[in-house]
């Protein structure tokens, strides 16, 4: 989850994530770059007498041609790399569906046995000590470790986002429409996001959280609950 | 990292208050190199031409191209290790998982070499 006044992404759980981390911090450093040189080019400005005695300015025209290009070739081979990352054709170990209600979660694991549940949050009257306020829920989404896992997201009423920072995953919940999106949780772990679209008076209260465990305690937990 | 430096866990230092140079890779040396080839390619052209205004301009070229040459070279090291220590991590995994059976890597090699011999 995130700490307080919180800048910064969110430590990454997935592949996908650490390759936004990475493109993130690269697009950082050519801003830094070009604020560098903006900056410079300001001052020069500000202490330089204005003339207007220039009618031909060719190599200046070529520069701020040829250099932006450049910049953005730079962002963009690496940007539309990640873009087809995150759309590979790949075999998931499972599936689950997201429903967005107002103001609640339902999921649904219905690969082996038909294991459904409502996920509401925890309110802060009720919360245990030490726990996180307005990010538990009575029912967490376990996934297996190092699985892939396939989350189909639908709404049931208005417009919600499943949303999941520290595994790279946002994916709008549009009533009448099944958008899929997949993750893999690299280490086991529980990752905390909240609702992406306006919704309503709770909006903000119904949060997402997603425990990633290994295999044998996930199959535990798949067959508790189904039995 | 632990015994590296005296700056807190959690504390960051954002030049232009938004790139955080302690906590992203190759960043500080960036900005270090950039500004070490800055100072010597401003004062060596200061030195050979005497002129100001030029010479700071190449100072800030020379910031601009050492900062981001190294960040280059820097990333693209850094993205190779991170692909040899996936494949090892995979390949660590496979080990333990295929040790003893027919699809150990070591006992097709040892299989050769009987046949071999």
């Amino acid at each position: 989850m995130a700490n307080h006044s919180q800048l910064g992404f969110q430590d990454a759980s997935s592949p996908i994530m650490e390759e936004l981390i990475q493109f993130h911090d690269h697009a950082l450093m050519v801003a830094l770059a070009i604020c560098s040189l903006v900056l410079y080019l300001l001052t020069l400005m500000l202490t330089e007498k204005l003339s207007s005695s220039t009618v031909d300015a060719q190599e200046i025209e070529l520069v701020w041609t040829i250099l932006p290009a450049m910049v953005l070739i730079t962002l963009a081979l690496p940007s539309l790399r990640i873009l087809y990352m995150m759309d590979e054709i790949n075999e998931p170990d499972l599936t689950l569906k997201a429903i967005g209600h107002q103001w609640y979660w339902t999921y649904e694991y219905t690969d082996f046995k038909d294991l459904t549940f409502d996920s509401y949050m925890i309110p802060t009257a009720d919360l245990p000590l030490g726990h996180f306020r307005l990010l538990e829920v009575d029912h967490r989404v376990i996934v297996p470790t190092s699985s892939t896992v396939r989350v189909i997201v639908t709404a049931d009423d208005v417009l919600h986002s499943w949303a999941v920072p520290s595994l790279g995953v946002k994916t709008d919940a549009i009533p009448g429409r099944l958008n899929q999106t997949s993750f893999f949780a690299t280490r086991p772990g529980v990752y905390y996001g909240q609702c992406s679209e306006i919704c309503g008076a709770n909006h903000s209260f119904m949060p997402i959280v997603v425990e990633s465990a290994p295999l044998p305690n996930f199959e535990h937990w798949s067959s508790s609950l189904s039995s | 990292m632990a015994g590296e430096g005296d700056s807190e866990p959690g504390k960051s230092f954002k030049l232009l208050g938004f790139l955080d140079v302690q906590n992203v890779p190759c960043a500080r040396e960036s900005v270090l190199y950039g500004s070490l080839g800055s100072l010597v390619m401003g004062l060596g052209h200061f030195l050979a031409t005497s002129r100001v205004r030029r010479s700071c301009d190449v100072a800030v070229g020379g910031f601009i191209c050492t900062m981001l040459g190294y960040w280059f070279y820097c990333r693209y090291n850094l993205a190779q290790q991170r692909i040899r220590q996936r494949m090892l991590k995979e390949g660590m995994k496979n080990r333990v998982l295929f040790e003893g059976s027919y699809l150990d890597p070591e006992k097709e090699q040892t299989g050769s070499e009987r046949g071999d011999s």
